[in-house]
């Protein structure tokens, strides 16, 4: 549990870094960083239910769509201005991380194992992105 | 309104200066493209072919009753993204399309969009707090979160250092990477309290091209394969120079150890 709110703040905190480092307009950094919180919080709840850490990934990124384009419409902007402070605490900075230091310890097996992960990480990113960009596509056609 | 043949080629010489601020700025294409097209129909234009890639902006303007007008552009730009700019040109779009503002106006707010930054302090900020809100997000103590924190400082340093050098971006990661690994690494020898894999990787968010790889999913599947696929081999390659500096400045740490 204690994990669990320290992992939501710094979500939050972190998120709120990238914005101010990307230059997001100071009104807009409240919204921007709680996307990132709460597509994390996503994360979490799917990855406690299903136990599937693809999964959850996959819907905490449709999920951070979804929220920056709902925002982008109601406040005029470029969702991209949303999406990416809400998407990065689901990027696999660790895995990428222990996949190097295992490789270069020579321990093989554990690098291919950190290194699949990281790819699985990054698709299901890409993965959920792609259900909701498709989603909003059948949308505005009809 | 109708324009005259001059006031047209000054029209397209402002557009290819918005898309460029707009590309450089780490707008996706499909919305440089789109914003363009707007803007050109805006003024008057019967017909707007838009073609952007990550380094060419290509436009060409058919005015009822006249000759086709054609520019390309070469985008050098190897800019950082900066939101501020994206935003304030989304604004300029959305004025001009409800209606559209006299020519040397446009020209003079599309130079003071290129003349504002995002402000220096808001990126060391920025980084500061990022660095170590993620040191401390993949499980690391208060002091790591506080030596990530300081590193993720001089990370924003050097990019500001390096930046202005016409370094490309894999020799630039792999510097970078590099020298914080070097860094991270000898702190955590002389401080037994730190865990160097969880300040590294608070630092590793900071420049993993996440931005770069969403986009270039982002351009694919909005129909725009070639710029999506380049995008994406170029932050593939960013990533292997990232992992690269690391890897020699953890094997140099390992040695010494």
């Amino acid at each position: 549990m204690h994990d669990i709110i320290i992992q939501l703040v710094t979500a939050f905190t972190g998120s709120l870094g990238f914005s101010l480092l990307f230059g997001l307009r100071r009104r807009y950094l409240p919204p921007a960083s709680l996307g990132g919180m709460l597509a994390w919080g996503i994360y979490l709840a799917v990855d406690a239910w299903l136990q599937s850490g693809f999964l959850a990934c996959l819907l905490g990124a449709a999920f951070a769509v979804l929220y920056a384009e709902l925002l982008a419409r109601r406040l005029k902007t470029p969702a991209i201005l949303f999406v990416v402070p809400a998407i990065l605490p689901l990027v696999p900075g660790s895995f990428l991380y222990y996949a190097m230091s295992s490789a270069v310890r020579g321990e093989l097996e554990l690098a291919r194992s950190y290194g699949r992960q990281t790819a699985l990480y990054a698709l299901a990113i890409a993965a959920g992105i792609s259900f909701m960009i498709a989603a909003r596509e059948l949308r505005t056609r009809r | 309104m109708t324009l005259s043949k001059e006031e047209q080629s000054v029209l397209l010489d402002s557009l290819l200066e918005m898309g460029e601020l707009l590309l450089d700025a780490g707008a996706e294409i499909s919305r440089v493209e789109d914003t363009l097209s707007r803007m050109g129909t805006a003024y008057g234009a019967q017909r707007m072919d838009v073609f952007v890639i990550t380094s060419i902006i290509s436009m060409t303007m058919e005015f009822p009753g006249q000759e086709a007008l054609t520019e390309t552009r070469r985008i050098r730009a190897n800019g950082q993204t900066d939101f501020y700019r994206v935003e304030k040109l989304n604004e300029l779009s959305r004025t001009c399309c409800a209606g559209p503002l006299p020519l040397a106006e446009l020209r003079q707010r599309l130079d003071r969009i290129a003349a504002g930054h995002k402000p220096f302090a808001a990126v060391l900020g920025g980084s500061i707090l990022a660095g170590g809100s993620f040191a401390l997000f993949f499980g690391g103590t208060l002091w790591d979160g506080l030596a990530a924190a300081v590193f993720g400082a001089a990370i924003c340093f050097l990019q500001d250092r390096l930046g202005h050098t016409r370094l490309n971006a894999a020799a630039y990661n792999l510097l970078i990477s590099l020298l914080i690994g070097l860094g991270v690494g000898l702190a955590a020898a002389l401080l037994p309290a730190l865990h160097m894999d969880k300040i590294l990787i608070g630092d590793i968010m900071l420049l993993i091209p996440g931005l770069a790889m969403t986009n270039a999913i982002r351009n694919m599947l909005l129909g725009d394969t070639i710029s999506g696929v380049v995008r994406l081999a170029e932050s593939l390659i960013w990533a292997a120079a990232l992992a690269g500096g690391f890897m020699v400045a953890l094997t140099i740490v390992n040695v010494l150890h």
